[in-house]
């Protein structure tokens, strides 16, 4: 299996750990990663605000650009992911669409017919490299651990448009956590947002969101966070600081993985090729406890 | 943006304004609060309610709502449009009232501003970053073995295209 692996703004320019622990783990499971030249921005978080037809272009532009390879998009990112699925879509409904879009893309000399679809990691994980064949890796399987899964909202929402997992209840980030030997308890709050994406707007309400949830995880007795999208990790392994002045809560404080940097772990990859150093969480005793299996 | 006109900008958000309310059935929306009770946002916030901002669509009081900062709070998580009894979806309209927002050059939050000009001039919402591991190290993609990112070839011919076919979506 072959992919265009499409990392998305975020990924790229900041989350590190998440692009390395990608490109360590999927080639040892018979995944090959083929570079998407001349790729930009889908557009979802920053045309889509002011010009819907602008976002679609951008969104498109990289869909078309994987056409040109015949291949398949691999995505990390929820929000690029729901806007490559959102464009492939409203093109194939949407006559007037595809024809402007279509027009724009001739001055690349690209076009878009949908023949390429994206997937996001999730899904190459669970559906098409599957849990039997991951299993099957595992070197240090990660017992004794409890892990809350944090899918994201965008992996099952919205149920208008099909999503990676189910809308009503999601479970293969839970799924694909057990399969690495930890446990996965379902809790209450697995579906709440993060509220990272008013992070620079409100700030004081996304620290809250994340924060409560968060305490709540700890509440539970998990032993940490396990999520796969950019923006959720984002806040919540990189603002504890502020959620423990916000709430004056020093025990808000809690190990925070993208389920890839775990999936390398127990398959046996050293921490550093996995970005784990990259982590400001206090991941350290959970690596040690892992790497001891 | 360039080129604006006055006029297409209003033609433009009558438009999008009759879409907001004739597309969306605010007027069919009983004012259940199931969209309030279930929103992560309104929680935290008391001055953040979904239910109130269809009830002002309702009423027609878009001016308001275009001027006001509880547009810019939702996190579009989108529970609110998957617990709606009606299909009225307030995430959808939300983003109808911030396309008509920035549209009109209201005021709106500069992170969106710097967000699409990064994206006009780079191809992308940000430059790699320098980061630092917990330890205080710094690194950057290439100190961690990563190639430079993909962007587009030739951006000229990108930023050209990108601003016509913004241009070309609003209406003349």
């Amino acid at each position: 299996m072959r992919y265009a692996l499409y990392p998305g703004c975020t990924v790229q320019s900041e989350q590190y750990e998440y692009e390395m622990s990608v490109r360590e783990v999927l080639p040892k499971l018979g995944i090959q990663l083929a570079e998407l030249d001349g790729a930009g921005c889908c557009g979802y978080l920053s045309y889509r605000v002011s010009s819907p037809i602008g976002w679609k272009y951008l969104t498109a532009r990289n869909l078309a650009l994987a056409e040109a390879l015949s291949l398949d998009i691999l995505t990390l990112c929820n929000n690029c992911h729901l806007s490559f699925s959102r464009v492939a879509n409203d093109m194939e409904k949407d006559d007037e669409l595809r024809k402007t879009l279509s027009e724009a893309l001739t001055i690349e000399g690209l076009e878009y017919n949908g023949r390429t679809r994206a997937l996001h990691i999730l899904e190459v994980l669970h559906d098409q490299i599957g849990r039997a064949k991951i299993a099957e890796k595992i070197e240090k399987p990660l017992k004794g651990l409890n892990l809350a899964a944090h899918p994201g909202c965008y992996l099952f929402r919205p149920t208008d448009l099909k999503r990676p997992d189910n809308g009503k209840e999601p479970k293969k980030l839970d799924e694909l956590i057990r399969t690495l030997g930890a446990e996965s308890s379902d809790y209450p709050e697995k579906l709440e947002c993060c509220g990272s994406t008013i992070s620079r707007v409100q700030e004081k309400a996304s620290l809250l969101m994340a924060g409560s949830k968060l305490k709540a995880i700890k509440e539970h007795g998990f032993d940490g966070l396990v999520t796969i999208c950019p923006h959720c990790f984002r806040i919540f392994d990189g603002r504890q600081l502020e959620m423990q002045n916000l709430f004056s809560d020093d025990s808000i404080e809690l190990p925070v993985f993208y389920y890839t940097q775990l999936l390398g772990l127990s398959m046996g990859i050293p921490p550093e090729k996995l970005g784990l150093e990259l982590n400001n969480s206090p991941v350290e005793g959970l690596i040690e406890r892992v790497l001891k299996n | 943006m360039t080129g604006k006109t006055e006029d297409r900008e209003v033609e433009f958000i009558s438009l999008m304004l009759q879409r907001a309310v004739s597309e969306m059935a605010a007027e069919v929306c009983e004012q259940c609060g199931k969209c309030a009770s279930g929103c992560p946002v309104s929680r935290h916030m008391e001055d953040f309610n979904p239910r109130r901002i269809i009830a002002k669509v309702a009423l027609g009081r878009i001016e308001e709502l275009l001027k006001s900062e509880e547009i810019w709070t939702c996190t579009s998580c989108m529970k609110c449009k998957e617990r709606c009894p009606e299909n009225i979806s307030p995430y959808d309209v939300i983003l109808v009232l911030r396309n008509m927002a920035v549209r009109a050059g209201l005021p709106h939050p500069e992170s969106y501003d710097q967000t699409i000009e990064a994206v006009v001039d780079n191809g992308v919402t940000q430059e790699p970053l320098t980061v630092r591991t917990r330890t205080g190290e710094r690194h950057d993609r290439s100190s961690l073995s990563l190639n430079p990112i993909d962007k587009p070839q030739d951006m000229e011919e990108f930023k050209e295209v990108l601003l016509s076919i913004v241009e070309a979506g609003k209406p003349r």
